[in-house]
């Protein structure tokens, strides 16, 4: 070794209340001291906000040789530094701030829901003084006001931390959130009191120190001592936040982001939607109870039990059975449903969702990131997609990178809040993703650490750009991230599920978790489903399919199961169950073992941890992974190459204009469903430029006849200057909105005609 | 005043402040010489011309007792309450004063009901000397004032014209 050569030293030692610590150099003290198991109490200290600010004198600690006090949130470790964190001027001074901000706060601890999960309660216990020498009337503010539809402000109890603030203007970068006025009247507001609008304004209330932000939905719902906490994943798209379901009386009420963020994936941080869409457990079209269809064919409510044999009977007394998975049905619930179909005689299991692709191989070949090596990138593309959308957690962390000073460059055909922030962008025309690339490979050319960021529906409809953007990446050194269509379709592609593209013919239909009639393609669905000879429907909720099926078995919600999902990045994330779901309700993969058992043949599992097992065993991308190697972080899959995947057909079908469909963060079923988010939803409707606007002879909010090759749908237009002329864009709203009509099964470019509705 | 207007004023200026939020204060002063108040409109052109959230702009503007957020009268007269003129009887200049234009006396600004004046207390005007002293907008500081000399001052300021521009 080359113990000659004069090393840089990797590690300063100092002394924290007369332990010897070691660090690295740069270390925050409030960092060093928790290493060494030593708490410095802090409020306004938050490394995920950016840079520490100070701003609540909590930290103050004494350091030998510097004059007065230093706050140990914005102090770095020198070598030889003597810290004292609790000798008596640094107690004295923690204990006169605590006693100061406790001297305008109300201490209503008894009705506030912060209370018992308090950092201002438990560092007052632990740290701050025993009683207090205010005696002078404390400030009053009104009661809480409503800054959002969700989040309420309390200001009396606001101890002035910055954190929600910085959340606003540094993280979000809504800018929205401010202090107005000084002193003790201090206080948190909107410009001119307008209401918080932000996808992720949830977040300031899991920052907030105390009780002053609390959330709406979970008012006075329940106290910490009465609940249970699972940590899970979110299911609501394919990123995969990790979150922590609070469960009470069986029941979910609330999801937060977990106290230990996963920083490889969202960071703790949370969009509105994954935070408040669990409420739609509770919707009225919610499945409570088994049906089956009697002679006279009317639904007729039943035990769980007679409907499971129900539907094995059916099954039974069919020719062929199709075992149909929907796209965001657990990696045991596609497994369970392959191994059912490999026992039924005649039996075929597929996935529905977005169709696999032999294109996009190249890019799935690149090396892989995670999401938060997009922090570190010095260039990141992203190509196509719709992140603030469709992957809203995403956006933060471009954000973050152009704080950091990366470059962002964004190439696709749709608009974006993120087109201000982009070091260079390229509007593209649909269905021309190539003619952005070019000046793609200049931005990632020399930049270290470089990244692309690609959606999987818009370059499977245009194999020449992403061989294109493959070839650039290899040659820029670059990593990927897939932008995912379907929530775990990574995971049930790993599977070897095949994409079911076209209505099954005959026989039985076991529909887990799947849609065909609200989902592309749903047309030639509707023409075929006749000719298929019993439906069984496993569900959630209600919807096209369970009004057609015989059977409806009850399943349950992504946080009333356990699972696993793929996240975007290739990550096996754990779902664990934060409700037991309806009484009448079984999870997918409990139906499936019990529909072989009662069609005679057996399948060998009890819980989806020993399926889980068997998928590890029989599935090369989980080769090695287990409940307990996933773990509360989960573990990344391994890419296998697809040699199978058919190539797809990539010319637009139809005539007139090209259509662009996203689905709006809070344009989808979750959202129409969840009573929390009533005032967030959008519904279906069709973007168009001025001058297409124009030409068709639509004016805003007009309604529009949209018609495809496969099928008609009537929406209401939006007119926006910052639209692309030229194209159709389609938010396809929630699943009966009828937009799915417009679109062929294999998911191919599609043109439209437009015209005035009557 | 439009936010062009306001970058006008300010991009002249924009070298004596090394960093741009500070540039944010002469912005909102300018911007109150319009209508000598800020309207939720001046504030979000001076968000415009400055390039900050509507809601730092208003979060700075709250913060100082010399940016109105609320309608004030045509002229606004500070009263300084601080040791020296208080020792020199401002509780009873202030009094005498609101007490000549018809309004209750109370620790924030007070308009007359005709627009005309708005009075408030002010801490300290840095004129000891001149105790107990006022101030009329932005202008020079007046006193010792007696009580009789400040009602005639107030009466010459009703009966004036607005001035054109409100620097406060």
């Amino acid at each position: 070794m080359s113990d000659a050569l004069p090393t840089k030293p990797t590690m300063v030692t100092i002394s924290i209340n007369g332990k010897e610590v070691q660090a690295k150099p740069g270390t925050i003290l409030v960092e060093a001291a928790a290493q060494a198991g030593i708490e410095i109490p802090i409020f306004c200290y938050e490394p995920r906000l950016g840079p520490p600010i100070g701003a609540c004198r909590m930290c103050l600690v004494e350091v030998e040789g510097m004059r007065g006090l230093q706050t140990a949130c914005s102090t770095p470790v020198a070598p030889d530094m003597v810290v004292h964190t609790n000798n008596e001027a640094a107690a004295t001074a923690q204990d006169g701030v605590l006693e100061l901000l406790l001297a305008n706060h109300p201490l209503d601890c008894p009705v506030c829901d912060k209370g018992g999960e308090c950092p201002l309660q438990d560092r007052t216990f632990k740290f701050g003084p025993g009683e207090t020498r205010f005696v002078e009337p404390k400030r009053h503010f009104p009661k809480p006001l409503d800054l959002s539809t969700e989040v309420a402000i309390d200001r009396e109890r606001c101890i002035a931390c910055f954190r929600c603030i910085r959340f606003s203007q540094d993280v979000s970068e809504d800018g929205q959130l401010g202090f107005q006025e000084r002193g003790a009247g201090t206080e948190v507001a909107t410009f001119s009191g307008e209401p918080y609008e932000s996808r992720f304004s949830g977040n300031i209330i899991d920052l907030c120190p105390v009780g002053a932000l609390t959330s709406i939905p979970y008012r006075f719902v329940s106290r910490p001592w009465d609940v249970q906490n699972a940590p899970s994943v979110c299911g609501l798209c394919p990123v995969g936040c990790n979150t922590e379901l609070t469960m009470r009386e069986g029941e979910t009420k609330r999801t937060t982001g977990r106290p230990n963020p996963n920083m490889t994936v969202e960071e703790g941080w949370l969009c509105d939607k994954g935070r408040w869409g669990y409420p739609a457990a509770w919707s009225a079209d919610r499945i409570l109870r088994p049906l089956v269809r009697d002679a006279n064919g009317t639904m007729v409510e039943t035990s769980l039990e007679a409907a499971v044999d129900a539907a094995a009977r059916l099954i039974a007394a069919s020719s062929a059975t199709q075992i149909l998975v929907g796209a965001a049905s657990t990696v045991e619930d596609g497994f369970l449903a392959q191994e059912l179909a490999a026992v039924l005689p005649n039996a075929a299991a597929s996935r529905l969702g977005f169709p696999d692709s032999a294109d996009l191989e190249p890019l799935r070949a690149l090396p892989r990131a995670e999401l938060s090596d997009i922090d570190t990138a010095g260039a990141v593309a992203v190509v196509g997609g719709d992140v603030t959308n469709r992957h809203p957690i995403v956006e933060l962390r471009l954000r973050k990178l152009v704080r950091n000073r990366g470059a962002l460059a964004m190439v696709g055909p749709r608009t974006s809040p993120l087109d201000a922030r982009a070091t260079f962008g390229a509007r593209t025309a649909p269905g021309q993703l190539s003619s952005g690339l070019a000046v793609l490979a200049a931005a990632l050319e020399g930049a270290s650490a470089p990244l692309i960021i690609w959606d999987e529906a818009d370059l499977a409809n245009e194999p020449a750009a992403a061989a294109e953007l493959a070839r650039i990446a290899t040659a820029a050194g670059a990593r990927q991230i897939e932008l995912a269509v379907d929530v775990n379709g990574r995971g049930l592609r790993a599977l070897g599920l095949p994409c079911q593209t076209a209505p099954v013919a005959a026989g039985a239909l076991v529909a887990v978790n799947a849609d065909p009639l609200e989902s592309p393609g749903a047309m030639a669905w509707a023409d075929a489903i006749d000719g298929v000879g019993a439906i069984i429907a496993v569900a959630t909720h209600r919807s096209a399919i369970t009004e057609r099926a015989d059977v409806v078995l009850p399943t349950l919600m992504h946080h009333e199961v356990e699972g696993v999902l793929v996240s975007t990045t290739g990550r096996a994330q754990r779902l664990r169950p934060g409700s037991r779901g309806p009484r009448e309700a079984a999870a997918a993969w409990e139906l499936l073992i019990a529909l072989s058992h009662r069609t005679g043949t057996p399948l060998p599992f009890r819980t989806p941890a020993q399926a889980f097992a068997a998928v590890a065993a029989a599935r090369p991308p989980f080769a090695g992974l287990s409940y307990s190697v996933v773990g509360d972080e989960g573990a990344p899959t391994t890419h296998v190459a697809q040699s199978s995947a058919p190539q797809r057909s990539t010319d637009a079908v139809g005539d007139g204009i090209a259509l662009v469909v996203t689905t709006e963060i809070f344009g989808d079923a979750v959202s129409w469903r969840s009573d929390a988010l009533v005032s967030r939803r959008t519904p279906a409707h069709l973007v168009l430029a001025p001058q297409q606007a124009a030409t068709l002879g639509l004016v805003q909010d007009q309604r529009a006849r949209v018609s495809s090759p496969f099928g008609t749908c009537i929406l209401p237009v939006v007119v926006d200057a910052q639209a692309p002329e030229g194209a159709a864009f389609v938010a396809m709203g929630p699943p009966a909105s009828g937009t799915s009509a417009l679109l062929a099964g294999e998911q191919v470019p599609v043109n439209v005609m437009i015209e005035v509705a009557e | 005043m439009t936010a062009a207007d306001i970058k006008a004023h300010i991009d002249p200026i924009r070298h004596e402040y090394a960093d741009g939020r500070s540039l944010v204060l002469p912005a909102l002063k300018y911007a109150q010489t319009e209508q000598g108040w800020l309207p939720p409109e001046a504030l979000a052109a001076v968000a415009e011309a400055t390039g900050y959230s509507q809601a730092y702009v208003e979060s700075v503007a709250s913060f100082y007792d010399r940016l109105y957020l609320e309608p004030v009268g045509k002229r606004v007269v500070s009263v300084c309450i601080t040791l020296s003129c208080m020792l020199r009887g401002s509780d009873e200049l202030i009094e005498g004063m609101c007490e000549h234009l018809g309004v209750e006396h109370s620790h924030g600004a007070v308009t007359t009901p005709d627009g005309a004046i708005t009075i408030q207390e002010a801490q300290c005007l840095g004129a000891c000397d001149k105790a107990p002293c006022i101030q009329v907008d932005a202008e020079n500081t007046i006193g010792p004032l007696g009580q009789s000399e400040a009602n005639a001052l107030l009466d010459e300021l009703r009966a004036a014209d607005r001035p054109r521009e409100l620097w406060r």
